[in-house]
């Protein structure tokens, strides 16, 4: 079994943007990530698969300090996030360094989590305009750009009550970008959704695949064959499978992976 | 048998000859600003103890815990008369009278509007505390992944929507609120009751003057509750909450979670 630097996918770019190194987390007595040592290149687009309870959530959400880690260390364009090293020891940073460090990475959930009292649009402003201190009406613009994007324009004064799952995830979508961010994680963005909106919100995703570095967790595996250049397996706490769709589709190296891959693909 | 003073009761029912009366007058003006007052620090204190009930360092929360255990544990009573006479006497504060030109704002006014402030503080706090941990915490989490530190998404999302669940709790207290100023009469507060005790002192008809007294709450509470009623439609109006329950429940449905009598 062979991982890490000897890849064999294609790699857009060499700037790493995501380093992840032997980091544990336990939840409890419960180990859930072990050891893992992650690197994302930029314009990257990797898909992580795995079991539920596999730690696969987990480590996207330690990768933007959601999560705190018991033991490793994280970076996110080339600075550790979370913390800083003092005589060779992690020390947690500041509420406010963490907050900015977290602002270059978008994410979107599974639940969307919307802000409910705000419209779409204020949804989208919202961050722009209070942690980047963004003019008003500048926000308002690029917002309205975005929306575009995502084709919801028309629904920019809707509140997320009033939209369907799908436009609530891309308008969610839109939100994170709206920080610029140069990283995008996905944690399972269409599992809440009906069956019939998947396939909007992976539009947008595919497209965004070929512009920002993303990581995205998730069992549609379309998606993967068509955007991703790289698919992990996780299993257990830990990486098995780190290969390109292909290769792990038509040869999987480790049973396990061949089991799972049996249960999801049907 | 009883002789019901008729006219006694009409005079101090009426508001055109009762409120003739200073005692009366000034005591209903008292009454409900002295609610408001109260009310309106009561959920400032409520707020500051909540989030330091919440936060991470153990100090504020030592503090929030003994404040909240101190104020739901004593009575209103009892800690309206430690401040005014408990400090007074050993000249901690005297609680002087304050003079806005036509206004004068007693001493006694002053302490018991306090005591009131801080013992509601106590129970708003549980109230906004409930209110926050009602929010589901992927909104926390939304917040912060777009690069907000707690303090401004607790400002801008957490707490707005706090507040639609804070709302309805919070009418309930200011009408409780209303009622519980009568406590004052203890420090000889000018509020309405003592205005009524006043009367009594010098005519004794406490039959007629405390019957024509509950008609003045029920009068305010009354207004309170369709002011109550109409915040609470508008609210679900706009965001889609529940609806609060009819103006008849409102008024005639006793015993469901509403007062909680004196403290």
């Amino acid at each position: 079994m062979t991982i890490g630097p000897s890849i064999v996918y294609a790699q857009t770019d060499n700037r790493v943007v995501v380093q992840v190194e032997k980091v544990n987390k336990y939840f409890g007595s419960l180990h859930v990530l072990k050891d893992v040592d992650l690197t994302v290149y930029s314009n990257e687009a990797v898909v992580i698969i795995g079991p539920s309870g596999s730690g696969k959530s987990t480590l996207l959400r330690c990768i933007n300090h959601i999560e705190k880690i018991n033991s490793g260390r994280i970076s996110v364009n080339g600075r550790l996030i979370g913390y800083y090293e003092k005589n060779g020891r992690l020390v947690e940073d500041s509420e406010r360094k963490i907050a900015r460090h977290r602002a270059e990475i978008g994410m979107v959930f599974q639940r969307f989590n919307l802000f409910p009292h705000l419209t779409a649009l204020e949804n989208i402003i919202e961050a722009p305009t209070n942690v980047l201190k963004m003019p008003r009406d500048q926000a308002v613009t690029d917002a309205r750009r975005l929306l575009q994007r995502v084709g919801l324009l028309e629904k920019q004064d809707k509140y997320p009550n009033q939209l369907s799952g799908g436009q609530q995830q891309r308008i969610a979508i839109a939100r994170a970008l709206a920080m610029k961010p140069s990283l995008m994680l996905f944690d399972e963005p269409t599992s809440a959704l009906d069956p019939e909106m998947i396939g909007e919100v992976l539009d947008v995703m595919k497209e965004l695949a070929h512009e920002i570095t993303m990581i995205v967790v998730s069992h549609e595996m379309g998606f993967a064959r068509a955007a991703a250049n790289r698919i992990i397996f996780i299993d257990e706490g830990r990486i098995i499978e780190d290969t390109s769709p292909e290769e792990l589709f038509s040869n999987p190296r480790e049973e396990r992976t061949k089991l799972f891959l049996s249960k999801i693909l049907h | 048998m009883y002789h019901f003073d008729w006219q006694v009761f009409w005079q101090y029912l009426l508001p055109w000859t009762a409120l003739a009366n200073p005692l009366i007058r000034n005591g209903l003006i008292a009454t409900v600003v002295v609610s408001i007052v109260a009310q309106a620090a009561g959920v400032l204190f409520g707020l500051l103890a909540a989030l330091s009930k919440m936060s991470k360092l153990p100090p504020l929360r030592w503090l929030s815990d003994a404040y909240i255990w101190y104020f739901r544990g004593t009575p209103l009573l009892v800690q309206m008369s430690l401040l005014y006479f408990g400090l007074g006497v050993t000249h901690i504060y005297d609680f002087p009278d304050i003079h806005l030109g036509f206004l004068l704002i007693s001493g006694a006014i002053q302490a018991g509007t306090l005591a009131l402030a801080v013992n509601e503080g106590a129970y708003m706090s549980e109230i906004v505390r409930a209110g926050i941990e009602a929010i589901d915490p992927g909104q926390m989490e939304a917040a912060k992944s777009l690069g907000m530190t707690t303090g401004l998404a607790m400002r801008r999302i957490v707490l707005p929507q706090a507040a639609k669940v804070i709302i309805p709790p919070l009418g309930n207290e200011f009408n409780n609120m209303m009622k519980t100023t009568s406590l004052m009469v203890v420090i000889s507060a000018g509020e309405l009751f003592f205005g009524f005790t006043q009367v009594n002192a010098r005519i004794f008809k406490p039959f007629e003057l405390f019957i024509a007294a509950s008609f003045y709450y029920l009068f305010l509470t009354t207004i309170w509750t369709i002011i109550q009623a109409r915040i609470e439609r508008g609210l679900g109006e706009r965001k889609g909450i529940e609806r609060g329950p009819g103006m008849a429940k409102r008024l005639f449905s006793f015993g469901l979670g509403g007062g909680k009598g004196y403290r």
